[in-house]
């Protein structure tokens, strides 16, 4: 069965910009949380400073909400953004920890 | 191009390539700026040159020039990989010739015959009209041959001399780079069917193969640049190879919203798309954390003179294009991806020149920036210099390429922005919709921008190319 929002989303006119820029700042937040997350855990930034990593997913996490709000999404691609939303939460975990194990192997 | 200090006939092989491929990159924008002007001027060049001559040309010298690149590169890191030197160059070389010759039969074809009749000889001996890759039949069949000889010397080489991850990655990559050039080579009557596959040939090619030989590229360069950890980088690359064809594959689905596919492909491909710069930015930030933690430490023991502490990096240059890869990658694949590919967006969007701004930012990002920097690289071997510096040439081309690129795509945004609103969501996709936001005052005055800003980009490539034949003797190098 085709998502009815994709047949027909009935995006109002002033809504295209804010959905560009959410959708845009999804990707920027979502960078600086990675970045920031990454630099407090090899001490290039204070340990305070998670927090602000934090604060960062968070906004990622209200623009993609904003993002699928204005566009009217389905039920399956709302799942489908929280997943996501939440993938990008786990993900600098995730990558920290290989880049930890493959340090750990050769010595660094 | 053959120079003492040229190490091996591949590295010669190489260089052959670059410098065909740095021309082509020059028709490509040449090219390119002929298409802005008939967008501003439309008379210009009429009953000379067509606006779809002109596109055909920039589209497809792009992909061409940067296939020249990527085959000069490999050549060019296999025997610093391997230990030995390339198995097969003197049908490496044969073939090379083979190539260049056929693209230059290419071009000379579309720019005097332009035109043919609506039969199998146009396929043949013209073109086959499938956008990036629309090379006539004879010469697809030629691509092949070449890709296969290219494949063979590849495989060849790697499995006699030394199997390191960077050469294992780029056999298994190539093998698929050119097993899916087949899928864009045969003929059906249904439109759906035909781009069903051509997408596997476009798609798969830069969302997945192109990005998995960046990957492998970046490694090469980061080892040979910056000295880093082999095995550090070398895992990195497995990784990103799982997550790359992990993302990549399955962002196929991006362009199957509306060729008449499952409708499971849209949900799909949104998500999977979104994912796919992540990779590349994970390994810079790591990469670069080990420079400035160990090697960056010990240079500065080795140096407690501040004023003259030495750079870990032996080639600025190249060093500046590869950054600008990992930036240019998340920026141009990222962003500019991921704000129309959502199918509840992308069915205002599609076909508008939001596409396009992608296409530019993401093709120059992901792909540009690091074969440029392998040419540096190139240069650098061939000339003996043991530490390259940037020249003004150098620091002019990148800022001018750099620059022009990003203004033609907040120019073509804009332009793509207009029509969404006009076009698309008040006027609901008609004829007269189409013709309305073509007129708009933002659009076409966007369109005046992304002109003026390729003139940017072309001033900046004579920059580079100056750079790239003059900076081998530059004095200012350490050798």
């Amino acid at each position: 069965m085709i998502d009815p929002s994709v047949i027909r989303p009935e995006i109002a006119v002033n809504d295209f910009l804010p959905i560009f820029v959410s959708s845009a700042l999804v990707l920027v937040f979502g960078g600086v949380y990675v970045g920031i997350y990454t630099a407090v855990k090899v001490k290039l930034l204070k340990p305070w400073a998670m927090v602000v990593a934090y604060s960062f997913w968070a906004l990622t996490a209200y623009c993609l909400y904003l993002m699928g709000s204005l566009i009217h999404v389905g039920d399956f691609t709302a799942k489908a953004l929280v997943v996501a939303a939440i993938g990008l939460f786990l993900l600098p975990f995730a990558v920290y920890y290989m880049q930890h194990q493959v340090h750990e192997e050769n010595e660094h | 191009m053959a120079n003492n200090h040229l190490t091996s006939e591949s590295k010669q092989l190489a260089t052959w390539y670059f410098t065909f491929a740095a021309i082509l990159f020059g028709a490509q924008l040449l090219f390119g700026l002929v298409a802005a002007i008939q967008y501003v001027m439309p008379g210009f060049l009429y009953g000379i040159l067509d606006f779809s001559i002109a596109r055909i040309l920039h589209i497809n010298a792009l992909v061409v020039w940067m296939v020249f690149a990527m085959f000069g590169a490999v050549y060019w890191l296999l025997p610093d990989e391997t230990g030995i030197e390339t198995i097969g160059i003197k049908i490496g070389k044969l073939l090379f010739w083979i190539f260049a010759a056929a693209i230059v039969v290419v071009v000379l074809v579309y720019l005097f015959i332009q035109v043919g009749p609506a039969d199998e000889t146009t396929i043949w001996f013209i073109t086959e009209g499938r956008e990036y890759i629309e090379a006539p039949r004879w010469a697809d069949w030629g691509i092949v041959v070449v890709a296969l000889g290219f494949v063979a010397n590849l495989f060849l080489t790697g499995i006699k001399g030394r199997q390191t991850g960077i050469v294992t990655v780029l056999m298994a990559d190539m093998i698929a780079f050119a097993g899916l050039y087949l899928a864009g080579m045969f003929f059906t009557d249904n439109i759906s069917i035909d781009q069903y596959w051509w997408w596997w040939v476009i798609h798969l090619w830069v969302e997945a193969t192109w990005e998995v030989y960046v990957g492998a590229i970046a490694a090469y360069g980061l080892i040979t640049m910056i000295g880093a950890h082999r095995k550090v980088v070398e895992m990195w690359l497995w990784i990103e190879v799982a997550m790359l064809f992990g993302s990549g594959i399955l962002g196929l689905g991006h362009h199957y919203f509306w060729i008449g596919t499952p409708e499971y492909w849209w949900e799909i491909g949104a998500l999977f798309s979104a994912l796919e710069p992540l990779p590349l930015v994970a390994m810079f930030i790591h990469v670069l954390y080990d420079w400035g933690k160990t090697q960056g430490a010990e240079m500065a023991n080795e140096h407690t003179d501040e004023d003259n502490v030495k750079s870990v990096i032996n080639n600025k240059p190249a060093f500046t294009w590869f950054v600008l890869n990992a930036f240019g990658n998340f920026l141009g694949a990222g962003i500019w991806g991921f704000f129309h590919t959502l199918p509840q967006v992308n069915l205002y969007t599609h076909g508008t020149q939001f596409t396009s701004a992608h296409g530019h930012l993401a093709f120059f990002g992901a792909y540009a920036t690091i074969l440029i920097g392998m040419m540096y690289i190139a240069v650098q071997g061939t000339n003996g210099i043991k530490v390259m510096k940037h020249t003004k040439a150098s620091i002019w081309a990148v800022s001018m390429i750099t620059g022009g690129v990003v203004g033609m795509t907040v120019a073509l945004t804009i332009a793509g922005y207009v029509q969404v609103l006009v076009s698309r969501a008040q006027m609901g996709a008609t004829w007269a919709a189409y013709f309305d936001g073509q007129s708009g005052l933002w659009f076409t005055q966007a369109m005046d921008w992304r002109l003026v800003m390729g003139v940017v980009t072309f001033t900046g490539f004579i920059f580079l190319a100056k750079d790239l034949l003059t900076t081998g003797k530059n004095p200012v190098h350490e050798r």
